[in-house]
């Protein structure tokens, strides 16, 4: 007996409709849908600053109408973190959409509690310091409260509780990644919260599935030389089937492109981790240097032996603040002399900006040469062409738009053949959000499972 | 041909605020034992030079031949407040690979 996962969505924006040929061609028994980066919850806020009816995944619309009524139909259940800011609103408009095709007997799940944004004064006053995980210094004293958002890592208790109580979709905010996908299989398998082994296994089944393509072909480097590019846009997200011990076959949809071989999943086995032995989630510890990697079969990685060690005391908790905004402008240099007019273009960039008092950061980098490779790359003696990018930043946005309208002005003084790109010109500024990485304590923070029914 | 960290492995970068990881698979046992006693952290901190700001720390796994460096203070702020053209560090994976192996 297995009990298979398919996970159809890595982030806010993926193609969610992978979630259909899983579902109908009855290749799964949870479909998990994983929606929020670090970032997401600060694009959120701003939908739910501008409506409070707002602040969850548009992706959530795609899920209620097209895969919901397949899966009510299989008794498929859905479980999707694209809540975001606001589970509540997403499983009433999933409500709405439901009642609207007749999807009678529904039952929704919103889980709740990870907001913390309110309750951070109340936290602090209670004794949390939430320090910063990386520099030690209590968020009381930094001089930026400028707070937008503030979520803690839930784990997949809560959403246990909704499957057991028969939920078909299960919508969340802020959960850790690979507790999604651990959540259905401790609700079927009834796996005990101190049985860390196989919770472990059933994190490491999560992380697997929580990037979508990028475990069945999608970013992959070991595959370079193997990619047909045509058939990315069509890969076959990854279905994993999980024994009763922890241990599970990872797969993919079938009759699909993309392909799951032992370089697949070691490269997404790695992504995002720091200690692979104590990776940390709210459930488990879990420890990535045990499990044995095992090619079953075509499209198919048998893994195995994942040990894992209790919970950690403290939950995660991660909050944004607004720091201010930044403005890029690209301009190109050609051939003659185009390092010595590159640097004139400095000066004279340096000379503007320094006389505006609000701006803060300013940093040059050139395209194609060392953007991406800093001093790695080795810069030419004389090339061709230089694409230098100028990022700068202010606390308010009209500084910004001042600056650029300042650096215009010298469109016919500048050096011999500088030109600027007329989007970068047009474009708008673009926030700055600052992350403060902390820990709270579990036990100041309570989630909260609601029932919507149709 | 000069030949590279690549040759012998490939791998994959990713973000969690301002902290990179860096994979480095190796492409043959051979090439995991040669990675592994070669491929220290000071030596990845020293060749990524302005791209890390912070400490480099390794940790091995033997079970699938790979190493993971965790590189602080690597996403000038992370991304969502970095100015970098690549402000998830995706190409950090690259930047290491490119590295001259003797």
């Amino acid at each position: 007996m297995t009990y298979r996962i398919g996970s159809a969505q890595g982030f806010y924006g993926d193609d969610v409709m992978k979630a259909l040929p899983m579902i109908i061609g009855g290749h799964v028994d949870a479909v998990c849908f994983e929606a929020l980066s670090e970032l997401t919850l600060a694009i959120l806020q701003k939908d739910k600053l501008a409506n409070p009816k707002r602040g969850y995944t548009f992706d959530l619309r795609v899920i209620a109408q097209k895969i919901l009524p397949e899966a009510f139909k299989r008794k498929i259940p859905l479980i999707t973190n694209g809540g975001g800011l606001n589970p509540q609103a997403a499983a009433e408009m999933v409500r709405e959409t439901a009642a609207g095709m007749g999807l009678n007997g529904l039952k929704i799940a919103a889980v709740s509690g990870d907001d913390v944004l309110a309750r951070l004064p109340e936290l602090q006053a209670a004794g949390e310091d939430l320090a910063h995980i990386e520099t030690g210094e209590r968020l009381a004293d930094s001089p930026n409260q400028n707070l937008v958002t503030a979520n803690v890592y839930l784990g997949a208790a809560p959403l246990v509780e909704a499957l057991q109580n028969g939920a078909d979709i299960v919508i969340t905010g802020r959960v850790a990644d690979p507790c999604l996908y651990l959540a259905p299989l401790v609700a079927f398998y009834g796996w005990a919260w101190d049985d860390w082994d196989k919770l472990a296994a059933g994190i490491v089944c999560g992380h697997l599935l929580e990037c979508t393509g990028q475990v069945v072909g999608g970013n992959s480097l070991a595959l370079v030389n193997r990619t047909n590019a045509a058939e990315l846009p069509y890969l076959g997200y990854p279905i994993t089937h999980v024994e009763a011990d922890g241990s599970f076959i990872l797969t993919k949809t079938p009759d699909t492109p993309g392909c799951v071989t032992l370089e697949t999943v070691k490269e997404q086995l790695l992504y995002e981790v720091h200690d692979p032995a104590s990776y940390i989630t709210p459930d488990v510890m879990a420890n990535f240097t045990t499990l044995r990697l095992e090619q079953t079969g075509e499209n198919q990685v048998r893994v195995s032996g994942v040990t894992g060690r209790p919970r950690p005391d403290k939950l995660k908790l991660n909050a944004g603040r607004l720091e201010g905004f930044m403005r890029e402008l690209i301009f190109t240099v050609g051939w003659p002399e185009a390092w010595k007019k590159v640097e004139q273009m400095k000066v004279m960039l340096g000379e503007i900006l320094s006389r505006l008092p609000g701006i803060e950061r300013v940093e040059y980098s050139y395209l194609g040469l060392n953007s991406l490779y800093g001093s790695v790359a080795a810069l030419p003696d004389d090339p061709l062409e230089i694409i230098v990018r100028v990022m700068f930043t202010a606390q308010d946005q009209d500084t910004l738009k001042n600056a650029v309208r300042q650096i215009m002005t010298t469109g016919l003084s500048g050096p011999a053949g500088m030109s600027v790109s007329g989007t970068t010109v047009g474009a708008e500024p673009r926030y700055v959000i600052g992350l403060w990485p902390t820990l709270v304590g579990r036990d100041s923070v309570q989630p909260v499972v609601e029932y919507f029914d149709v | 041909m000069v030949k590279r960290l690549y040759d012998l492995a490939y791998g994959r970068a990713g973000d969690k605020g301002n902290i990179a990881n860096i994979s480095v698979i190796a492409r043959s046992p051979e090439a995991y034992k040669e990675i592994k006693a070669k491929l220290t952290a000071e030596r990845v901190k020293a060749h990524l030079g302005d791209l890390v700001k912070g400490r480099v720390v390794r940790y091995e796994l033997d079970n699938i031949e790979a190493l993971n460096f965790v590189c602080y203070e690597a996403l000038d702020g992370g991304a969502t407040r970095s100015l970098r053209i690549d402000p998830l560090g995706k190409s950090l994976a690259g930047a290491l690979l490119y590295m001259e192996w003797e």
